[in-house]
């Protein structure tokens, strides 16, 4: 890490990110209708048919090569960083290969979506259509081993078992997982793909050439000495060799693909009249005849070369692109600070450079399949760019390039990339302050604060060393890892308010009407709360080993499915090139993190229906259990007084120790229970998150009505530890205390928490400065993630309309405040006119 | 020992340096015009009515054994003077729109949620204030409590209208680190007339504070065609100056945003055609503010 020159934030704060280049460029992308592109996935089939009887890996190489040797190329007018996913100006991309069923049932309706919320279709030519429908067909065909999971599942576990958990939510097929609503008990089986490849410093430090050198170097050695890893003539030994030479195939094919942007840029030079864009034309075609091979000589190189990476990966993970940008200000600084001190690049050069990069890593869009996008936060990809954090030595690192990212989040204004800011309480004042004006100029939500001590010290706890431990970075929605080292893999879920719901119904599930669990007590008969919770203990008991073992049987696909090409082996190449393993088969260097994460979702729902459980039947005794199941079963039609006492019974959230004793007490047994059994595949401890993102209005929908006020199929809380929407009335520091009682984000990963609040809150420095604090303490206490959201302009008509969903909506006025929804109907227009009109 | 509280606002960003908890203590000795918290001004605890939240159910009226709750097209009704706060009504409204406001609490109890937030109040300098209503009411129980944040090193401010005895105001500055005190007008009789009360005590606590060397900040609620003229805040600036030009002065733009709590405890809003100051003239006010020395801030 290259020590960080003292930022003049003066020389930031003038910055035009948005040059008329770019706003042309951005306003071009924005009005252009968006198009479904299928060359790739076309050329992906071609190659298949072309290499039949060999090698898995090999075929995953070719496909790979063919895609980025033959696609069409595009380099807009006046851009000044290069690599576009698709021919079009605003593409979506596809792979028939990884989910043809679903390509296909998009083929037949003729809609096409990049999210749910998308009102018409992507665009589709009838010559592409016609083609991506009898490319689909083929991989409907072609797919060999559909079912495998399914089958396997079947055979180990008896018939029905899909019924039974996944309440037909989840098929397995092939090299995916088809979702239709996964709203049973257990959630995203990530068996596609597998995780993802991401930006890699050290790949664009050293040059690819150096990794294709070491992949030859290590076959030469293992021809003529022997493997230490495998011994000859085992089937290991042949996989190494057709690995390593898929490496190769792959570094090799994305070298051209930057060489054939270089030929293109020339071309287009040659033709250009305008001296000043010959000239751009010319420093494109140099970087990219000269990256990925070789290390970037200067910052544009290593900008365009970032680039180029993300786009790659992107090609490379298909299905499932969520290709994590990285420490981006880690990574380009060294570079930055060269030229800067050379004068050759001013703070407005970088500025433009970092979002043209911008634009093109949003520009990224793939179609989605309905069911994930009702999953995913809506459109998002999560290309997360992760900024500052500590060395080794305990040095803060963040430099100029944090400032001027966090700018241009602030200037384009696009949804993503998402921006994670690793969080030290050293960190300058005014650096926070710069990130907080950035996040109300944008309009909230972005940046996050991850707490850099405990990522960094989750790694230690691993056996990790402080060197490597120290370099980690945000990825997915709520994850983390580490950049050349880790396997990106997903997760599995179980709905924890869905296991309660069924210890409430003797293991009988209500909707399906069937027994989903064993019978563990008549709650009717039960004389208190600890009673209810051993039989939601029981229950868990019982699901945790079968999720395992659904785990390992969905192996089956992960491993025979090949590594999707070699570029991901190659980029982990310190490891895997030794080991022979794709970094998805345990050949990264800190495996553990692959598959055996463990997902809880609902927590908060759990703890808040457990006390009020304890409130109104056991203390309170106010109805009988028999009465409150009663309603329950009737989602309160005919007992609404027992709703409200329901809904006004203590939730978490508020710093009430009633309830949060409840919630501290399941945080420390359910991970008890859900680690007791080693995870199959590592042969590790599983790790925990806590499920979240959009996932909790699917779930949501296959739960009744229960004791916390919720009625029927409603959405469970949506973040990690936040609060339930309109539940925590007793302000922002409250909420925090709910969430860090104790240190609850050292058992669980993914312990976000997002706060809401109105702009007037935030609408000078000296309040800003109570937010900083707000994060400091937040940290101190053992947060680990925390972001802040500003109430939108929907969210006050909301209010308007439903006030008793927005109880917690404070307005505050100097020296005052109240409650939104108590203030006369002009007051609250007037209020919503200026959410709309205030500037910072 | 026992105050009345009608609220605690914890992350109060308005009230002081640093993250704050504001305990609000009932009862008040002045009826500004303005009062934005009118629930305040009653020492004793009162139903309060969230029309907003109200479905005109009637259950409060069925309930009520003093039968003192009507209920017609415009909402429901109290009979405020006979009401013995027994709670009942509260107790049966499933809305929630009836609300006792004010509660019998102890020091221990009131503290026991003001050092919750210590971690907060430790990063940002904060702690806790103590607003009204007019705290110099409680002054005791005010003494006691901030006589525990003191042990505890945790900061005070006392947010007051200086209308008290000597003696209380006394007191409670033993344990006081900040004073946050209201001007209103300088004239005695233009003080009596829209604030209930003539100023005299006000005046000469104002003078107690500076003696005692305790760190204050002056706060002037700017209220349109009542207390902006520029005699008033002239004379205002001036007796602030005189004192100590080194006491800042913070504007606090007139809001209606109490408008509805007057609804809410069956009372009616006084100041119905007055509008919020505008940009020129709180930089009007600011500037006469300042040419007496002082630094001054307009409250946002």
């Amino acid at each position: 890490m290259t020590h960080a020159d003292k930022v003049h934030p003066e020389e930031i704060k003038n910055v035009e990110v948005l040059t008329l280049r770019l706003r042309k460029l951005k306003k071009e992308w924005e009005e252009a209708e968006p198009q479904v592109y299928v060359d790739d996935t076309l050329l992906f089939t071609e190659s298949w048919k072309e290499t039949e009887g060999l090698p898995v890996d090999i075929r995953w190489a070719k496909a790979f090569e063919k895609r980025l040797l033959e696609c069409p190329l595009l380099i807009r007018n006046d851009e000044i960083i290069v690599g576009s996913l698709t021919k079009f100006i605003r593409g979506n991309g596809t792979l028939c290969a990884m989910k043809p069923h679903e390509i296909l049932e998009m083929c037949e309706s003729g809609r096409f979506a990049r999210k749910t919320s998308d009102t018409e279709s992507t665009k589709i030519t009838p010559e592409d259509l016609k083609a991506l429908k009898e490319d689909a067909e083929y991989w409907v065909e072609h797919m060999p081993r559909v079912s495998t999971v399914n089958a396997a599942l079947e055979y180990d576990m008896g018939p029905g078992v899909f019924d039974l958990l996944f309440d037909r939510g989840c098929v397995f097929e092939g090299r995916g997982v088809r979702y239709k609503m996964d709203r049973g008990l257990f959630q995203n089986f990530s068996a596609y793909g597998g995780g993802v490849a991401q930006v890699s410093a050290q790949c664009i430090d050293n040059g690819l050439n150096h990794v294709i050198d070491l992949c030859k170097k290590e076959r030469e050695r293992m021809m003529a000495e022997g493997d230490d890893e495998h011994s000859h003539g085992s089937a290991q030994f042949l996989r190494k060799y057709w690995l390593l030479e898929a490496c190769i195939i792959s570094c090799e094919a994305f070298i051209k693909f930057a060489k054939r942007h270089a030929d293109l840029a020339r071309e287009m030079a040659e033709k250009e009249s305008r001296p000043g864009r010959k000239a751009e034309l010319i420093r494109i075609a140099e970087a990219c005849e000269r990256v990925p091979a070789e290390p970037p000589r200067n910052f544009f190189e290593a900008v365009q070369c970032v680039r180029l990476y993300h786009l790659v990966c992107w090609k490379e993970s298909s299905d499932r692109p969520e290709v994590p940008v990285g420490r981006l200000d880690q990574l380009l600084y060294p570079y930055y600070k060269k030229d800067k001190e050379a004068g050759m690049v001013t703070p407005q050069d970088a500025a433009e450079l970092l979002g043209a990069l911008w634009l093109k890593i949003r520009e990224c869009e793939n179609l989605v399949t309905i069911p994930r996008s009702q999953r995913a936060a809506p459109g998002s990809l999560l290309p997360n760019i992760t900024l500052c954090g500590v060395d080794k030595d305990g040095n803060d690192l963040t430099n100029e390039i944090s400032w001027l990212v966090l700018e241009a989040m602030a200037q384009i204004k696009l949804s993503e990339p998402a921006i994670y800011i690793r969080y030290n309480p050293d960190m300058d004042e005014e650096f926070i302050l710069h990130a907080l004006r950035c996040n109300v100029r944008f309009g909230g939500g972005n940046p996050a604060f991850l707490n850099d001590k405990l990522g960094t010290e989750r790694y230690l706890e691993r056996g990790v060393p402080i060197e490597d431990a120290s370099n980690w970075n945000a990825s997915g929605c709520l994850g983390y890892h580490l950049d050349r080292m880790e396997h990106v893999g997903g997760g599995h879920n179980i709905n924890q308010l869905k296991v309660l719901e069924l210890a409430l119904n003797n293991g009988f599930d209500p909707r399906t009407q069937k027994q989903l669990g064993p019978k563990t007590g008549d709650p009717r008969e039960f004389n208190g709360i600890e009673q209810i919770m051993e039989a939601y203990y029981r229950q868990l008991e019982y699901f945790v080993p079968i999720l395992h073992k659904v785990k390992m049987l969905s192996l089956c696909t992960e491993i025979t499915d090949g590594p999707m090409s070699g570029l991901r082996c190659a980029m982990q190449y310190e490891d895997c090139i030794p080991s022979g393993l794709t970094p998805k088969e345990g050949g990264a260097r800190y495996p553990e993190g692959r598959t055996s994460w463990l997902g809880s979702r609902g927590m908060v729902d759990l703890a808040d229906t457990l006390a009020a459980i304890k409130k109104i039947v056991f203390d309170d005794k106010k109805v009988t259990m028999a009465e409150m199941l009663e309603a329950c079963s009737k989602n309160w039609e005919g007992s609404e007084s027992l709703h409200q006492l329901c809904l006004n019974a203590p939730k978490y959230g508020n710093d009430d120790d009633y309830v949060d004793s409840i919630y501290d007490e399941l945080s420390t047994h359910v991970p008890e229970i859900m680690q007791r059994w080693i995870d199959p595949i590592t042969g590790k401890k599983p790790m925990l998150f806590i499920g979240a993102a959009a996932g909790h209005v699917v779930i949501g929908q296959s739960i009744g009505a229960l004791p916390n006020g919720r009625t029927a199929g409603s959405p469970t809380n949506d973040a990690a530890c936040s609060v339930m929407p309109g539940m925590d009335v007793n302000g922002p520091t409250a909420a925090i205390n709910s969430a860090t009682k104790k240190a609850y984000a050292k058992e669980f990963v993914g312990y976000a928490m997002n706060m809401k609040f109105s702009k007037n809150v935030l609408n000078t420095d000296e309040k800003l400065k109570k937010m900083a604090w707000l994060i400091k303490a937040f940290m101190a206490r053992q947060g680990w993630h925390i972001q802040f959201n500003i109430h939108s302009r929907e969210e006050l008509l909301d209010a308007q309309e439903n006030p008793e969903r927005h109880k917690n909506l404070l307005v505050r006025v100097g020296g005052y405040s109240a409650y939104f929804i108590d203030l006369p109907p002009e007051l609250q227009n007037e209020i919503v006119q200026r959410s709309m009109h205030d500037r910072f | 020992m026992e105050g009345i509280v009608y609220n605690i606002q914890r992350y109060s960003i308005d009230d002081g340096p640093g993250v704050r908890t504001t305990v609000f203590l009932k009862g008040c000795p002045l009826s500004c015009l303005w009062c934005s918290n009118p629930e305040s001004q009653n020492p004793l605890p009162e139903v309060t009515w969230r029309y907003t939240s109200c479905k005109k159910c009637g259950i409060c009226v069925e309930t009520c054994p003093l039968e003192l709750i009507k209920l017609d097209e415009d909402g429901i009704h109290i009979d405020r003077k006979s009401c013995d706060r027994c709670g009942k009504c509260v107790e049966a409204c499933v809305q929630e729109a009836l609300q006792m406001s004010g509660k019998r609490m102890t020091v221990e109890e009131v503290y026991d949620v003001v050092k919750r937030d210590a971690d907060y109040y430790k990063v940002s300098g904060g702690g806790l204030t103590c607003s009204g209503g007019e705290l110099l009411m409680q002054a005791d129980f005010v003494t006691e409590l901030f006589k525990r944040c003191r042990g505890d090193e945790i900061h005070t401010c006392a947010d007051t209208s200086g209308f008290g005895t000597k003696e209380a105001m006394e007191k409670v500055l033993v344990y006081t680190d900040l004073v946050y005190y209201d001007l209103k007008y300088i004239d005695s009789a233009e003080h009596k007339k829209n604030c209930g009360q003539s100023n005299e005590l006000i005046l000469s606590n104002l003078v107690l504070v500076v003696e005692k060397g305790i760190p204050m900040v002056i706060r002037v609620p700017l209220i349109p065609g009542y207390n902006d003229s520029d005699e008033n805040l002239t004379a205002i600036a001036k007796t602030v100056a005189e004192l100590d030009d080194g006491i800042p002065v913070n504007i606090l733009p007139y809001h209606r945003y109490g408008e509805n709590k007057y609804r809410m405890i069956d009372r009616k809003y006084q100041l119905e055609d007055v509008e919020s100051p505008t940009e020129e003239e709180l930089d009007k006010a600011k500037k006469i503010i300042e040419s007496y020395g002082l630094k001054c801030e307009i409250s946002k």
